[in-house]
């Protein structure tokens, strides 16, 4: 658990929300965020199913430019000082800085090594070595290379679903993003690939901001700098995890984290 | 108490038997008329297909017997001296050829047609002498063949007799039927007469071959001042001309009216045979193969159109095109299926083939391997109609398979940063490349079982388009399966070859498009259970 010493100094920020609407179509599902993701640190957002965190997340790396209708109405999103709904940017490259595991695992139906090959051969890397290190680097960080070097150029789909969750982990770390999103990655694995998910996180935290989406408290408090908490699409309650669980300033944040609704 | 009572006679209902009709329950009329429907459907198709063999079937024997009696009629043994006179006619009409060459030339150069002709009267003249020497060949084929083609009308007739008298007897009337004269053909007489005339070919073909000999020697100056080469031309067709002599004598000398004609020959002919020839006074033959090729060149054709475009349109439609513009497509491709054949056909006879030979003869575009185009209807124009069929058929298929891709992946790839193009080729295009494929496959068989279309603009040649024309091959005329049946079928008489002919064709469409069908299905089935 974090420590939580008032004296720390403030940390840089890595996103900057402020006051963002959004819709999909003509239903709002955002309202009114504002909201700033530090830097080298592990921010969960917290909620009740419905509330809106799955849609934050995507717009963090502009994911709902897929959804027909849907839009950003209002505010803006800055990463390292640049919004990203300029016209102007690449969203391109925007995703190779802000990656993405989603909430259900989505391997492609592929081999384990051509999967956490894609992203560095949509960038054009073709080179064996660089690609042969990528792979082992990034199957290590998921604590999956003891289980699958044996077998890295078989079918990713034969692999069990907590397996693959951590595959596509490592298939988000194997393009070397600076932000990660992680919606609920752990909500398939069982207890001790969720402790290593959790451990690997906190190993990440030194070179990643990560965002992630989770429905356990525990994990939450446990794993976390930060925490939001979202409920029916509004930004209810966001600060330190540990303030935030022991003396929720919100009663909507303590009905929830007490389990009294959820 | 209220909702007790409500209980039981909920359970009351459940013990009560349903309703029942002529002591059966509903549900089980309701199985019935479904099992009755899906079983029908496939009882219907059983009957197809026996119905197609069995009228089919019998076409190889009586295709046997027609050939054994070309053989004992002794067409078989005429036939070779036909031939011999056709290829000299050849050489003949290319001596013609020449001529009128000669005379466009001059006239380009600004004669008159008056004069042109007065300078190639040598080659005229030239021409008209050497078609003089075949006329003892000429004379002698075609006494032979009045004769064996009289013997071969009179054995056809004294069948027909022979089924009228037949008719007599089972009709009770046999004095009628005794009266019926029959005079029997005399296969021995047309053998002895026959073999005498071996001796004759050979003695005519060698007074031919002298007379072309010395003939060839003496060659009129042309007026274009090519008489070399077109002299030396003359002297190689000769030369294939006379060396051919011997083979036909061969073949002569080997005829025998009573050698049987085997049966694998029967498949193998119609397999392979080269011609397709009906209600010919001399012999019919029927050949699939100038019908297969067609209808191959047409449907490649059509494919090489309709795949991209339909391909292309689906993924543009199921991956790029926003919701609205979907809305509007889609409906319009599907659309296109809905215009009966019959007025594509009637389009393309009277827009798109006009068109295509107009723009042929632009004079910028005579480079292009095959304009201009001489034939107005052709294997490209109908090619072009049935692509407009067999597209809604791919785009929508394909679009389904596309459809299928889970949005997951795709979502996934662009997640790291992939580009719209690059998730397409190495995501979406793999995943729905099978269902993709079975597309074309299904687009294949609605191409290869079109049959307005092709038989208004096709151009219904029966002839092996000619592959060496490279993709001049393209614009030749040709006939198809399909036209060919909608064609003759209203003429033929019932029972004859000619109709089982037709229904062997059939049955070829049949097993083709089964075959196909069969493939995609497997191909689709196969995609479900990976996607699964
Ligand atoms: N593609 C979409 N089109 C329309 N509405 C959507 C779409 N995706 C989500 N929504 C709606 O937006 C709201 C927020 O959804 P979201 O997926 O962000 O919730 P969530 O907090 O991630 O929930 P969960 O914890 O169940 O994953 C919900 O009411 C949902 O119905
Ligand atoms: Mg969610």
């Amino acid at each position: 658990m974090t420590d939580p010493n008032p004296n720390r100094p403030i940390p840089e920020t890595a996103v900057e929300v402020s006051s963002i609407d959004f819709y999909y179509g003509k239903t709002k599902a955002l309202d009114d965020i504002t909201l700033d993701i530090p830097k080298n640190q592990i921010t969960s957002l917290i909620g009740p199913s419905g509330c809106g965190k799955t849609t934050f997340i995507r717009c963090l790396n502009r994911m709902n430019d897929l959804i027909e209708g849907a839009q950003l109405t209002r505010g803006t999103i800055r990463i390292s000082g640049v919004d990203i709904y300029d016209k102007r940017v690449d969203v391109i490259e925007l995703r190779k800085k802000v990656g993405m595991v989603f909430q259900k695992s989505n391997p492609f139906p592929m081999s384990i090594y051509e999967n956490i090959a894609y992203g560095l051969r949509m960038q054009s890397i073709r080179k064996k070595t660089i690609i042969d290190e990528a792979v082992e680097r990034s199957l290590r960080n998921a604590a999956l290379w003891n289980e699958v070097k044996d077998r890295l150029h078989s079918n990713a789909l034969g692999l069990s679903g907590g397996q693959q969750q951590r595959l596509c982990i490592a298939r988000a770390l194997a393009i070397e993003p600076t932000i990660m999103l992680m919606d609920e990655p752990c909500s398939a694995l069982d207890p001790i690939a969720t402790a290593r998910v959790e451990e690997l996180l906190f190993n990440l935290k030194e070179n990643y901001t990560i965002v992630i989406v989770t429905h356990s408290m525990q994990q939450a408090a446990r794993l976390s700098d930060h925490t939001a908490f979202f409920y029916l699409g509004k930004l209810e309650e966001f600060g330190d995890t540990s303030k935030l669980f022991m003396n929720p300033g919100n009663p909507q944040t303590e009905a929830y984290i007490s389990g009294r609704f959820g | 108490m209220e909702s007790n009572s409500n209980k039981e006679s909920s359970i009351k209902d459940i013990l009560s038997p349903s309703p029942k009709f002529w002591g059966i329950r509903t549900e089980q009329w309701i199985k019935v008329f479904f099992f009755g429907n899906a079983w029908m459907s496939i009882l219907i198709l059983f009957l197809i297909a026996v119905f197609l063999f069995r009228e089919g079937a019998s076409f190889f024997s009586l295709r046997n017997g027609s050939h054994q009696l070309y053989r004992r009629a002794g067409l078989e043994f005429v036939e070779e001296f036909k031939l011999t006179q056709e290829h000299f006619t050849s050489i003949y009409r290319y001596l013609n050829e020449v001529r009128t060459n000669q005379i466009n030339i001059l006239r380009e150069k600004g004669m008159s047609f008056q004069e042109a002709q007065e300078k190639c009267v040598e080659i005229e003249d030239y021409a008209y002498s050497f078609y003089d020497l075949s006329v003892r060949l000429g004379e002698l084929t075609s006494e032979l063949s009045d004769f064996v083609t009289t013997f071969r009308d009179q054995f056809l007739s004294n069948e027909n007799l022979r089924d009228y008298q037949q008719t007599l007897v089972e009709a009770g009337k046999v004095e009628e039927a005794e009266a019926v004269q029959i005079d029997p053909v005399d296969f021995e007489l047309i053998r002895t007469l026959l073999i005498e005339q071996r001796e004759v070919y050979n003695e005519t073909t060698t007074a031919l071959v002298e007379d072309i000999s010395s003939f060839r020697k003496t060659f009129p100056e042309l007026p274009s001042g090519e008489t070399q080469t077109i002299h030396s031309r003359f002297i190689q067709e000769t030369d294939a001309f006379i060396a051919s002599i011997p083979e036909h004598a061969k073949r002569l000398q080997e005829w025998d009216p009573d050698k049987p004609i085997g049966w694998s020959s029967s498949f193998t002919s119609f397999l392979f045979g080269r011609n397709w020839v009906t209600n010919s006074f001399w012999q019919d033959w029927y050949g699939f193969l100038p019908l297969l090729t067609g209808s191959l060149l047409v449907s490649a054709i059509a494919l090489t159109i309709a795949i991209p475009v339909g391909v292309f349109a689906a993924i543009y439609v199921n991956q790029v095109a926003p919701s609205r513009e979907q809305k509007i497509v889609k409906p319009c491709i599907e659309f296109i299926s809905a215009v009966p054949s019959v007025v594509l056909g009637f389009f393309g006879i009277a827009v798109l083939s006009e068109l295509l030979k107009t723009i042929s003869g632009w004079p910028g575009l005579d480079w292009l391997p095959f304009f201009p185009i001489t034939e107005r209807l052709n294997a490209f124009t109908a090619g072009c109609l049935l692509a407009l069929m067999a597209i809604p058929t791919i785009f929508t298929l394909a679009e389904d398979a596309l459809d299928m891709v889970p949005r997951a992946h795709i979502e996934a790839s662009y997640s790291m940063g992939a580009t719209r193009l690059q998730t397409i080729i190495h995501i979406v295009l793999p995943s729905a490349l099978s269902g993709i494929i079975s597309a074309i496959l299904l687009g294949f068989g609605r191409v290869i079982g079109e049959t307005m279309v092709v038989l208004l603009c096709a151009g219904n040649r029966i002839i092996i388009p000619d592959i060496s024309e490279g993709l001049g091959v393209m614009v030749e005329p040709v006939h198809t399966m399909t036209g060919i049946i909608a064609q003759e079928m209203g003429e033929v008489e019932r029972g004859s070859i000619h109709y089982r002919a037709l229904f062997v064709l059939g049955m070829f469409l049949f097993v083709i498009s089964l075959t196909i069908n069969g493939i995609a299905q497997r191909i689709v089935k196969r995609v479900k259970t990976t996607n699964l």
